[in-house]
């Protein structure tokens, strides 16, 4: 995700033209730029049991996590590529040339004045200290393979929330975290859970107590800085019962000419009653694998919410889902894939009923450009005797200019007669009519594609905080402008 | 999404019964053939050898129960005789095969226009050579079962072939029965339609076992309608409750040709259906309709393919399920755009009813769009019966039980209806009563 | 001043010839009228004048103050100065009429020049309560789930918002009621001026009650058969259309 460098030039919030401008003048290669850094840890390139013992070494690990991250590598050298049934673009990641560890310290910096100049300055450049000043309960800055600065809000630290990276809550925390480590998404999930099981490192570890319900969001960013390189954060998220919290993540690259794979696993708990929203902005670089494994617990009146915007990378593939486990759970995906040239979006949702009056929603809308390509898979799940579950989904397609493809594949699943199911998807091409008629009006084509895509996903994307939707409709227009004439 | 994990099955023979000395007894049954033909069944033999029974971990084969597909314990039997009554519509020309044999043909010769062929394949591979070359398991196996096709083709003993020449429109369906009788008995039927040039024509298979023995049936027909012609096929499959069904469709839609086809299925234990639609031209529109009365422990997995080869083409496909006790259905329907094929209008709709709490009901509704000016939707529902609907029913006095009936009659009148000809619709509908009544 | 002189023009759609060498002049301040039955070629000719991607000029110019505007995308005609309110206004899914005009105005500005949004609201808000048109139907999103009323409306905003030196007006009474049209007809009346030139094309006389034309040109088989005052019209309604056809049939024969 790009940053919100230009909050301040927004409408008021009263106003409801947040997506007013389609032309505004944006530097294109925001997240464009590498500075130099000097690696203090590197694990070299390559895969193999040393790598993994190089990793636990730098960070002290404890034994079980070693062992843990040995037994995940043979996991991962079993599992065959999912290719029977996912893109064989898959095959052209070479698992031997990428860089798995690279770091300067493994200790986050608590104020951005001690974290190193030449990290800093990239996370100014994205605007992160400033936004984390204006609307942010917490930052964890990720910079390769560890988090060069993490803080939060003292205000929200004393109602006993949690917010440090992995090595630092297992370390720290294991009554808290060890519980649900690996457990929503068992390190043999599919490859490349199992990979990330194996060489985990950064991402956020959070844990929010009975009743606190944090205002603000908390927001993680990663960064990929160096080129042949494998990101591997690993975040948990505990809502104990009765709370709430929302996390955003964001993400950028710059390009390079060889392939970077992004790997992340993301395991969320809904305790009792709890409320976790977890919003994603990716707009990774397009020679990025991102091969994300997401799921979610939701307990007994809990509610999990995955907002997941898919704007970038090379190949993403990504299914976030919920296991409803306790009664009258929720589960809600809300999606939004972009698939421009020389892109493949494979995103979808996966919702497990495991318990009566449970019910989900997913909403997926994709666009596909030029020669982009969006898929959509879901899975509904429905066992047998539960009483009372709902699921709605529905996926729209938008395709626009000519050689474009979108799939849809949703595999839905109900047993007994006292739930009920509804699956709906169209596709459709961008109105020609539409697109003259706001020519006539003085856009030009790409304006008016922009508009119609805008104008497509608008009900999806009032959804999301204000910043973010400002975000994304800033990076819609820009896909579009480049995409026409 | 990654595939359920593969449950490790005990080794299974990949041909079961149809080893290779029961094949060439086959081939040494089939005399009288031309050597193309036979040709043709030996590579069909070799191919169905070599393949491998289908696997967990297969896309295609999704949800299917994979350990009941097993091939041992049938045999190919012998002739019979059949005391079962004739479907009950008027038509222009029957044929009935028992135990995939001829026993009854009878083209009711006033009502057959001049030059219309319904015959058997036997004589169609002597006289019709080039057409039944043409057009018989012509088309790609896309839909998971290139093995069982291949099984289909080497052991296919006999089945009609029916040639409606260009212009020639007939009023009454020619029916085609399809009998298997005695324990053990495995079938081959197969039904050829080709349609000319603006021709009309509706053709009745039925799909029936004389006794409750546990049979293997691996049937397909081929449909063709040239340019401007108007094919209705219907297709009701009431096998035996122990019985292994296969079933291959396909489908060419030329040139502003319109294809219906409705398969009823209420028989077998485990009954797989595959439907291969092609609009290969401007114009063309294939209707897909299937009704399914699922109950006890039966598995109906029925796998449609909609592909759009040619501009201004539309499909609209609709499969609706009822399930009751622990019955499971699998909908299994991709609708594919080629890049050309743009004004595509494409429909694909399954409606499962859910009657029992330990009903199961998968859908897999695909799409595959690689053209720009398009409009595709899908959508799959399962749900029970409508609450309100029954309590209105109720509050008119009607029970619950007849209440559920009448709605679910209801859910499969927006198929049936679809039929132009009312003495099928009726036939049909008897149909589905019988299934409900057996309870 | 300014003026839209249309010069022989042969306009087809497809194959098929539509519009067979019409000539037209509309000076700034005027309002001409362009009378025709059903499939004489009137919608086409105002798609033409804006560019739309199906019609193909096979012969004839537009020049608008001086300058031919057929090498122009319908985009910039739209910017150059000519507005089309269409007969049947395309719905806009998700995107509201306040941002839909906004960026409208945005295109309008030189590169790396931002709208004053102050500005542009408080315009907005002038235009409407010209009109007599609800703060409430900006937040709406174009068109969508709009009466045929509403959607003329909408139009007519648009063109009160981009100010526009000639502008095309299509059918812009069919399937409005009386009420409606007279609203429309105020609109229209409101921003007519010096400045702007209407080219009103209608099948009815009735719009012509309320918009009084400054010329009344009659056309039939894709070219103006007649052109005369405000009475033409009146003349018309008497004799009907047949009359044109007896006219043209004697003139060409």
């Amino acid at each position: 995700m790009n940053p919100l460098t230009d909050t301040e030039t927004l409408p008021s919030p009263d106003v409801d033209e947040t997506a007013a401008n389609p032309v505004a003048g944006i530097d294109q290669t925001r997240g464009d730029f590498k500075y130099d850094v000097a690696y203090e840890f590197d694990a070299g390139t390559g895969l193999n049991e040393k790598t993994i013992d190089y990793i636990s070494d730098v960070k002290k690990e404890a034994a079980w996590i070693r062992e843990f991250r040995h037994a995940a590598l043979k996991t991962f050298r079993a599992k065959p590529m999912p290719t029977h049934w996912a893109t064989r673009d898959l095959e052209n990641i070479d698992f031997d040339k990428i860089r798995y560890y690279l770091a300067q310290g493994q200790k986050p910096k608590r104020t951005w004045d001690e974290v190193p100049d030449d990290i800093k300055k990239t996370f100014e450049r994205l605007g992160i200290p400033e936004q984390e000043r204006k609307y942010l309960a917490g930052v964890e800055a990720q910079f390769d393979s560890e988090a060069a600065y993490s803080n939060i809000k003292e205000i929200v630290s004393r109602q006993g929330v949690i917010f440090v990276n992995s090595t630092e809550g297992l370390r720290e925390h294991p009554e808290l975290f060890r519980k649900w480590f690996g457990k929503v998404i068992p390190t043999g999930d599919n490859k490349f859970s199992a990979l990330n099981s194996a060489v985990f490192s950064g991402g956020s570890f959070i844990y929010v107590p009975k009743g606190v319900k944090v205002a603000q969001p908390l927001q993680a960013y990663f960064r990929i800085n160096a080129e042949n390189f494998g990101q591997f954060e690993r975040t948990l998220i505990i809502a104990d019962e009765g709370s709430e919290v929302t996390y955003m993540e964001g993400c950028t690259a710059p390009k390079f000419s060889t392939s970077t794979l992004h790997s992340a696993v993301v395991e969320l708990v809904a305790l009792k009653g709890a409320k976790i929203q977890y919003i994603t902005v990716q707009n990774w670089a397009n020679n990025v694998f991102n091969l994300v494994t997401k799921r979610g617990l939701a307990h007994e009146e809990a509610e999990i919410k995955w907002i997941d915007c898919n704007i970038g990378s090379r190949l993403t593939m990504k299914y976030p889902g919920v296991v409803l486990k306790g009664r009258k759970a929720r589960g809600e995906v809300i999606s939004i894939a972009l698939a421009n040239d020389g892109q493949h979006q494979d995103t979808g949702a996966k919702m497990i009923h495991a318990a009566d009056e449970t019910t989900s929603n997913v909403i997926s809308k994709s666009i596909s450009v030029g020669q982009g390509r969006a898929t959509y898979r879901g899975q509904i799940h429905i066992p047998k005797h539960l009483k009372g579950c709902k699921n709605n989904t529905e996926c729209d397609a938008l395709l626009i200019n000519t050689n474009s493809r979108t799939d849809t594949y949703p595999a839905i699943t109900v047993r007994g007669d006292d739930n009920y199911v509804q699956h709906e998807a169209s596709v459709s091409k961008v109105n020609e009519e539409m697109i003259f008629y706001m020519q006539q009006r003085g856009l030009t084509e790409g304006q008016a594609m922009s508009l119609a895509v805008n104008g497509f996903i608008n009900d999806l994307a009032r959804q999301f905080p204000m910043e973010y939707s400002v975000e994304l409709k800033r990076l819609i227009d820009l896909e579009m402008e480049g995409s026409v004439g | 999404m990654p595939a359920p994990s593969s449950a490790s099955a005990p080794a299974r023979s990949p041909v079961g019964s149809f080893a290779s000395d029961l094949f060439t007894s086959h081939l040494a049954s089939l005399a009288a053939a031309p050597a193309w033909w036979l040709d043709r069944k030996r590579a069909a033999y070799e191919q169905f050898a070599g393949l491998p029974l289908p696997r967990r971990t297969d896309e295609s084969w999704r949800f299917s129960n994979i350990l009941g597909l097993s091939l041992d314990g049938y045999g190919l039997p012998a002739p019979a005789t059949t005391r079962l009554a004739p479907f009950p519509i008027s038509s222009a020309a029957s044929l009935t095969f028992v135990n995939n044999t001829l026993i009854r043909g009878a083209a009711a010769e006033s009502k057959l226009p001049a030059g219309v062929i319904v015959t058997t394949l036997a004589e169609a591979a002597v006289r019709h050579a080039d057409l039944l070359q043409e057009h018989f398991m012509a088309q790609p196996q896309k839909l998971g079962s290139a093995k069982f096709a291949a099984l289909h083709t080497a052991f296919v003993g006999d089945g009609a072939f029916i040639h409606v020449p260009r212009g020639v429109e007939l009023a009454e369906p020619i029916l085609i029965q399809h009998i298997a009788s005695g324990a053990g008995a495995a079938v081959f039927p197969h039904t050829l339609v080709i349609a000319e040039e603006n021709s009309r024509v509706c053709v009745v298979d039925t799909f029936v076992s004389d006794d409750a023995g546990a049979h293997f049936a691996c049937g397909a027909n081929d449909l063709y309608a040239g340019h401007g012609a108007n094919l209705t096929y219907v297709g009701a499959q009431a096998w035996s409750r122990d019985t292994l069904s296969f079933q291959f469709n396909s489908t060419v839609v030329r040139r502003d040709a319109r294809v219906q086809s409705l398969n009823l299925n209420v028989g077998g234990r485990q009954a797989r259906h595959e439907s291969l639609s092609q609009l290969q031209a401007p114009g063309g529109f294939s209707e897909m309709l299937a009704l399914t009365v699922a109950d006890r422990t039966q598995e109906f997995d029925q796998r449609t393919l909609q592909i759009h080869q040619a501009p201004n083409t539309k499909s609209d496909l609709l499969y609706k399920n009822a399930l009751r006790d622990k019955a499971r259905t699998i909908f299994s329907g991709l609708i594919v755009v080629d890049p050309d094929a743009q004004k595509t209008d494409a429909y694909q709709s399954n409606r499962n009813l859910m009657l029992s709490e330990e009903a199961e009901a998968n859908s897999l509704p695909g799409l595959e769009i690689q053209a720009n000016d398009v409009r595709c939707t899908h959508g799959a529902t399962s749900s029970r019966i409508d609450p309100e609907q029954e309590f209105y029913l109720q509050s008119r006095g009607i029970t619950k039980a007849m209440a559920d009936e009448l709605l679910t009659f209801g859910f499969f009148e927006e198929v049936l209806n679809r039929l132009e000809n009312e003495e099928l619709h009726a036939a049909l509908r008897a149909l589905i009563q019988t299934q409900f009544k057996k309870k | 001043m300014s003026s839209l002189v249309i010069q022989d023009l042969h306009v087809a759609i497809g194959e098929k010839e539509i519009v067979k060498g019409l000539s037209l002049t509309i000076g700034s301040g005027e309002v001409h009228a362009v009378m025709g039955p059903n499939g004489t070629g009137k919608s086409t000719l105002a798609k033409a004048i804006a560019g739309h991607p199906d019609c193909t000029i096979t012969k004839g110019d537009v020049i608008l103050d001086g300058v031919s505007i057929l090498e122009q995308e319908a985009d910039e005609r739209a910017r150059a100065g000519i507005f089309l309110a269409f007969q049947y206004p395309s719905e806009i899914p998700g995107v509201s009429i306040a941002n839909f005009l906004r960026a409208a105005r945005q295109a309008r500005l030189a590169e790396g020049e931002e709208l004053d949004a102050t500005a542009y609201y408080k315009r907005l808000y002038a235009r409407m309560d010209l009109l007599k048109i609800d703060r409430k139907f900006t937040s709406r999103a174009v068109n969508e789930g709009f009466s045929g009323g509403e959607k003329k409306r909408c139009e007519i905003l648009q063109m009160a918002m981009l100010e526009p030196r000639i502008a095309v007006m299509d059918e812009t009474d069919s399937g409005l009621d009386i009420d409606a049209l007279r609203i429309v007809a105020d609109g229209v009346n409101t921003l007519r001026g010096p400045n702007l030139g209407v080219l009103l094309i209608t099948h009815y006389q009735r719009l012509l009650e309320y918009i009084v034309p400054d010329f009344v040109h009659v056309m039939y088989d894709g070219r103006i058969v007649k052109s005369g005052g405000k009475d033409l019209a009146l003349e018309l309604e008497a004799k009907g259309y047949d009359w044109v056809k007896k006219d043209f049939a004697t003139a060409t024969a």
